[in-house]
């Protein structure tokens, strides 16, 4: 599904990846844990093609192809899905409209017809159901005014919409109490399918009690300095990532 | 003196009608005005050199004219072609209460109250107002009785075409009470000169709900103008969508001279290619209690340039006066211009107001949110940018007029964005 080669990216030259490695196959969820300013945003959008992050050295197979070579509405038409930490909020554009642009592109990308009005409501409807937002967060403007939680479950919404291959959750427990954390949850478990394939980007060993990681990999100083499986992160929601003898004082800066 | 203002004050000078004392007036301020150049403030980012050079003989093929309903919209329409009225006014089947005449037609009674109107609420400064004076042809008069309601829009359509020259004027007395809705469509895309020119009365507690479709494009110049005087309690809303073309300037005047009046007004300007617009508005609070709001965007594309001067000026008796006004732009080219310029003239010591403008650029953000689901950067921009202006659109009380018009201000925005 995903190969990630001696990843090198940096921000604002900053460096912030250093020869990060990953392998995803179809199916899987792989959590990605570490402190503050391991880089594992920077993954995220170095994935998704956000502009401003520099990929300075490695490669990146996306299911045969090199997804650094992509645009970044390519990658999501081929299948790759970034659940965003903090939800970019546009008044002015409904999310219904939002959604519906977005869906029929990858319907387009795939060569099928777009969906007309009433076959994309249904559809919506059925989806805001699913991530419990009361069906009038469609016609409102994208994000606009809504809570923390009402984000990321808007977020869960649209990549239950979109129905990636690849989905990348970026914190998408942040900020969340526990019934919006089951509600999240559950609109991600609903798309294991065993061929979809999740990565998990989380501070807290919570959000893996609900949504159980086939590999756990720790994130420090913008590489993968561990992995193990789900007893890892409740290793370190035990010890903290002091065991790892990571350089705290580099932590703290970066 | 220029030569095409010399040639307009000896026709004006030619036409002998009911307004002629009026028509004098504006031809002896005429005569003592000094021609615009870059250094009249008024006119510091409008060039009128394309109307200096304006030849009207060349040949240009006749456009079909057609005027289309608006869907849902169950219009009065009066439809003016090149200045000339095309509607038969007598066969209009009029609701009670209103009534709909032209200058030719109208009896003695109401030439008394249309010359209470005929450059009364305009202010006297507006130079093509004055233009308009002396050559306004069919001047139409809409009359709406106190505590009539009229629920039906009037819209008034004045259509210009190649090699012609128009000057429309449209008086609007609303009495006391009394509510209605007008729906002014300006549109052309050739070579012509036109100026449309409106001044509307509001009686006590009267209510107008205003539109003015400032859609001419292309070669066509057009310079309009909406006034308004709003007496105790009356209640304006007013939407103007703003086109540009070579040459293109509309000018609103809201004049608030009894209190607790209101007024809205949200204006849109969406322009791309090489198209110029500008707009001037001026809110005279000259009595206390008032109240506007004021909300103007424009998106400006291409090599195209939009001139904002949004002036609000409070006498020293309108204390308690509520007054915004915003003007917020988005840049989408680094070769457009926009110069937006927000006046405050305060003169009483008890009054609310603010005022900002801003212009800014493509939000990058929102941008990568939308092309990270899917969607291709140009329609992202296009949905972003419409998005800007949707706000104001959707804020119309006629939602079927908004409906109508919103395929059309995206298809500007599609040629807009050809990257």
């Amino acid at each position: 599904m995903l190969t990630i080669k001696n990843l090198h990216a940096r921000v604002e030259q900053k460096n912030i990846l250093n020869n990060l490695n990953l392998a995803i196959k179809p199916g899987e969820v792989h959590a990605i844990m570490g402190p503050n300013g391991a880089g594992k945003s920077t993954l995220g959008y170095v994935l998704s093609g956000r502009e401003g992050y520099e990929v300075l050295d490695g490669q990146v197979d996306f299911q045969g192809q090199d997804l650094l070579e992509m645009e970044t509405e390519d990658r999501a038409r081929h299948g790759l899905f970034l659940a965003f930490q903090y939800p970019v909020e546009i008044p002015g554009v409904s999310n219904m409209e939002f959604m519906k642009e977005s869906v029929n592109a990858m319907r387009q990308h795939r060569g099928e017809e777009p969906l007309t009005a009433a076959e994309f409501l249904k559809k919506a409807k059925e989806a805001c159901k699913q991530v419990q937002l009361p069906l009038d967060f469609l016609k409102r403007g994208v994000n606009e005014g809504f809570s923390g939680g009402e984000k990321k479950r808007n977020e869960i919404m649209q990549m239950i919409l979109l129905e990636p291959t690849l989905c990348i959750l970026d914190e998408s427990d942040s900020g969340l109490d526990v019934d919006a954390l089951q509600v999240v949850a559950n609109g991600v478990n609903s798309q294991r399918d065993g061929k979809r394939s999740f990565i998990v980007i989380t501070h807290y060993q919570r959000l893996l009690d609900y949504i159980e990681p086939d590999f756990v990999h720790i994130l420090a100083n913008g590489k993968v300095v561990k992995s193990g499986d789900a007893s890892l992160a409740k290793q370190i929601e035990q010890e903290g990532y002091a065991f790892l003898g990571l350089d705290t004082s580099e932590e703290a800066s970066a | 003196m220029s030569a095409w203002l010399q040639q307009v004050i000896e026709r004006g000078q030619g036409i002998d009608d009911w307004l002629s004392p009026a028509r004098a007036r504006a031809l002896d301020a005429l005569s003592n005005t000094s021609w615009p150049t870059r250094c009249t403030e008024s006119w510091k980012y409008t060039s009128l050199t394309a109307l200096e050079q304006l030849d009207l003989t060349a040949e240009s093929a006749e456009q079909p004219s057609t005027v289309e309903p608006i869907p849902g919209v169950d219009g009065l329409d009066l439809v003016f072609k090149n200045g000339v009225l095309q509607t038969d006014l007598a066969q209009l089947n009029l609701p009670a209460g209103l009534q709909i005449t032209s200058v030719q037609t109208t009896s003695a009674v109401q030439q008394v109250i249309a010359t209470t109107l005929f450059s009364q609420i305009k202010p006297k400064h507006h130079l093509f107002g004055l233009v308009n004076d002396a050559l306004a042809g069919d001047v139409l008069f809409i009359d709406i009785e106190q505590n009539s309601h009229i629920g039906q829009p009037i819209r008034i359509i004045s259509l210009s075409t190649g090699g012609h020259e128009s000057h429309h004027r449209v008086l609007v007395r609303l009495g006391n009470q009394a509510k209605a809705t007008l729906i002014e469509q300006a549109l052309g895309q050739q070579n012509s000169l036109s100026t449309g020119f409106t001044e509307c009365d509001l009686g006590e507690q009267a209510e107008l709900e205003h539109y003015r479709l400032a859609m001419h494009t292309g070669e066509a110049i057009y310079f309009g103008g909406c006034h308004f005087c709003l007496h105790h309690h009356a209640n304006l809303n007013s939407t103007l969508i703003g086109y540009g073309s070579q040459l293109s300037r509309t000018d609103i005047d809201i004049i608030h001279n009894g209190e607790h009046a209101k007024a809205k007004l949200n204006a849109v300007y969406l322009l791309g290619e090489s198209e110029h617009f500008d707009l001037h508005s001026t809110i005279e609070h000259a009595k206390p209690n008032g109240t506007t709001e004021e909300n103007v965007r424009g998106i400006v594309g291409d090599k195209a340039n939009a001139v904002f001067n949004g002036r609000i000026h409070i006498h020293r008796d309108a204390q308690k006066t509520l007054a915004e006004l915003n003007n917020r732009n988005l840049l989408l080219s680094r070769r457009g211009q926009i110069n937006t310029k927000p006046e405050l003239e305060i003169y009483a010591d008890d009054v609310q107001c603010a005022h900002g403008a801003t212009v800014a650029e493509i939000e990058e953000e929102a941008l990568y949110y939308l092309m990270s689901r899917g969607i291709s950067r140009s329609k992202a921009l296009v949905m972003l940018n419409y998005g800007f202006i949707q706000e104001l659109i959707n804020q119309m009380p006629n939602q079927q007029l908004a409906q109508w018009l919103e395929p059309q201000l995206r298809a500007r925005f599609k040629e807009m964005e050809v990257r």
